[in-house]
């Protein structure tokens, strides 16, 4: 299906006051090192990436995904290199401007306090409000339309608490519909979802249009949705490509440990993956087909 | 039509009101409200319609009234910082003697009373001290930890510890009259009200309430979560520690001047919360409106319970406050 592949589109342009710059390239870094204390958790990493794309990060537990994307919104400080946003390193921007440039939706929606749906939404609009004013009607407005665009209009007044996984995190996006970026990081937004909410956040944050960064596990969405795929492991990154570069066979045997077959998918243009559920290794696999071939000719010989 | 929060901020601002001119009423010599409106209103300036008293006339204007509008200052200052810290620190049990500001203002009150009496330091004074004392103490020895609010908070028990053991340790060697004094100063009492106590109290609460406004909307998003609010641009770590410097001065200026009221700064911001949903300037509104109410109430009960005797209103606080919290919590149940 087309609409999983986003089409490149011309780079924004935009007279903010600290003169940001739409290249390209949205995020450029060079030699980018993270760690804490002594431990090094991102390991000399060098990635581009473009105005639009929707990007996955994929890789195993631990394998730094999250701490990339902390990076990518200044969380992380980086320890060494260059990190880029915009050509300005992203360390030189107040974390107002990069408020109104990144939106963010992260794995642990907030639980404490009762909140409405509005109230928790609305809060997407404090990077662009100043302290001492109220809300608009238009405020209001963009609120309710984000609401309606995530299909909770219906509970919008409904304490937060009360919803269910996936309307959490569909709340969650609706706050970042409403802080208007240019760039949109997810850390796994798909877990705990079903899969017909894993399908309806993804097409919504893909009908968003503007660039995307997210870590997922389902390797198979990342396949259906991305453009990009940066593959990591143990704080490095293996491989940056397209998906039918990145995801082979050879890749994540050596990133997952699992034996994998690709294949093109029966609903749309990208790839399929179907796993060996095996735990046995190849050396193992090889060694049982031996068996079964001497077994299978000893019977023959014993017929015979 | 009129939304929730307007009709029940109409009807608690009326209770407040009533509230004022009834608790002005009460007392050992028994006021009708009439009394007390003219008072208040009618004979301020040499009016010739004033039929009230004059000895009424003052003891409305210089016992009644400042006392009352100590309890409102109270209950309205407790209860404000209770909701602050209760959101930056996304903790519901967080209360305004979180960092130990009531141990270390009564350490410096029974330092006073045992030791410098004679020197014209107030115990106030010596409370007040004792109040900043802590929470400086708390935030040096929290040191860089501060950002982290659970050890921000484990700071704070354990400062209130010590100041609490050096205080033991004073009492323990001191006379017994002393020992009774700073027990009862600990309990609580309005008693030692007058207008120009009022003044640094009305101060710091204003200031406070305004502070807490401004910064609404980023305080509501700590409350959400710090690293989500993080990605909104919020200074997280600087912010939070703004408010508590904020909060605790309040209360440092209030238990200084009168002493030990817990449980109001813990409830009252449920309650409100309970009542108008969980935007911040509605909530802070709710406290400031509830939390005097409440306080006024507690100390007309204080000072009528028993004939010819006062009682400590932090002992009527507690009592009260927890009987009415149950009877919310139940109530909201069933809701």
């Amino acid at each position: 299906m087309s609409f999983l592949k986003s089409t490149q589109q011309p780079p924004q342009t935009s007279d903010k006051s600290e003169g940001i710059n739409y290249a390209h390239s949205i995020f450029e870094a060079k030699q980018l090192c993270w760690q804490v204390g002594e431990i090094k958790i991102l390991k000399d990493l060098n990635f581009t990436i473009s105005a639009n794309q929707f990007i996955g990060v994929i890789g195993p537990n631990g394998a730094g995904k999250s701490s990339l994307l902390r990076c990518l919104f200044g969380k992380n400080q980086i320890t060494k290199g260059s990190l880029t946003f915009n050509q300005k390193e992203v360390s030189s921007y107040s974390r107002k401007t990069l408020a109104q440039e990144i939106g963010v939706v992260l794995q642990e929606p907030p639980t404490h306090f009762d909140m409405s749906v509005f109230d928790l939404v609305s809060m997407g609009l404090i990077p662009r409000q100043s302290l001492l004013s109220f809300s608009t009607q238009t405020d209001r407005d963009s609120v309710e339309q984000a609401i309606s665009d995530v299909g909770l209009l219906a509970k919008i007044q409904m304490p937060f608490n009360t919803l269910s996984g996936g309307e959490k995190q569909r709340v969650m996006l609706a706050r970042a519909i409403v802080q208007k970026t240019q760039v949109l990081i997810l850390d796994e937004p798909t877990n705990h979802l079903d899969i017909q909410h894993q399908i309806e956040v993804l097409h919504l944050v893909k009908a968003m249009n503007i660039t995307v960064l997210l870590s997922i596990h389902d390797l198979n969405m990342a396949a259906a949705f991305c453009d990009q795929i940066i593959l990591m492991d143990k704080g490095k990154i293996i491989q940056q490509g397209d998906c039918e570069t990145v995801l082979n066979t050879k890749n994540l045997k050596q990133v997952f440990k699992v034996n994998a077959n690709i294949d093109s998918h029966p609903f749309h243009s990208g790839q399929r993956i179907s796993y060996n559920f095996s735990h046995r290794t190849d050396s193992e696999i090889i060694e049982l087909e031996e068996l079964k071939r001497q077994k299978a000719s000893n019977l023959g010989i014993e017929h015979d | 039509m009129i939304s929730r929060f307007s009709l029940i901020a109409i009807l608690s601002i009326l209770f407040l009101l009533v509230t004022l001119i009834l608790a002005t009423g009460v007392g050992s010599v028994a006021l009708s409200p009439g009394q007390v409106f003219d008072s208040l209103l009618v004979c301020t300036s040499d009016n010739a319609s004033c039929s009230v008293d004059p000895v009424y006339q003052r003891i409305v204007w210089e016992i009644r009234l400042p006392r009352i509008l100590m309890a409102l200052l109270t209950g309205a200052g407790l209860s404000i910082t209770g909701a602050i810290l209760q959101s930056v620190t996304r903790n519901p049990l967080a209360d305004p003697y979180l960092f130990g500001i009531s141990s270390g203002a009564a350490l410096g009150a029974v330092i006073v009373i045992a030791a410098v009496s004679g020197a014209g330091v107030s115990i106030t004074l010596g409370a007040l001290a004792g109040g900043i004392f802590s929470v400086v103490l708390m935030l040096t020895l929290a040191g860089s930890a501060a950002v982290q609010v659970e050890r921000l908070l484990l700071s704070g028990v354990a400062v209130s510890f010590m100041l609490s053991s050096f205080t033991g340790l004073i009492i323990y060697y001191s006379e017994p009259d002393t020992a009774s004094r700073l027990l009862f100063w600990m309990m609580g009492s309005f008693s030692n009200s007058q207008w120009q106590a009022l003044l640094l109290p009305l101060l710091t609460t204003s200031i406070g309430l305004f502070l807490f406004i401004v910064y609404r909307k980023w305080i509501s998003a700590i409350q959400a979560g710090d690293e989500g609010a993080f990605t909104l641009g919020v200074p997280v770590s600087q912010l939070r520690l703004s408010m508590l410097v904020i909060g605790s001065i309040i209360t440092a200026v209030l238990v200084a001047q009168v002493g030990g009221i817990g449980f109001v700064g813990l409830m009252i911001p449920h309650i409100c919360r309970y009542l108008v949903g969980s935007q911040l300037h509605q909530v802070l509104f709710m406290c400031v409106v509830i939390g005097g109410s409440f306080m006024i109430w507690v100390d007309v009960l204080a000072r009528s319970i028993l004939n010819e005797h006062i009682l400590p209103v932090g002992i009527v606080t507690s009592a009260i406050g927890s009987l009415f919290f149950f009877i919310v919590l139940k109530a909201n149940r069933t809701r």
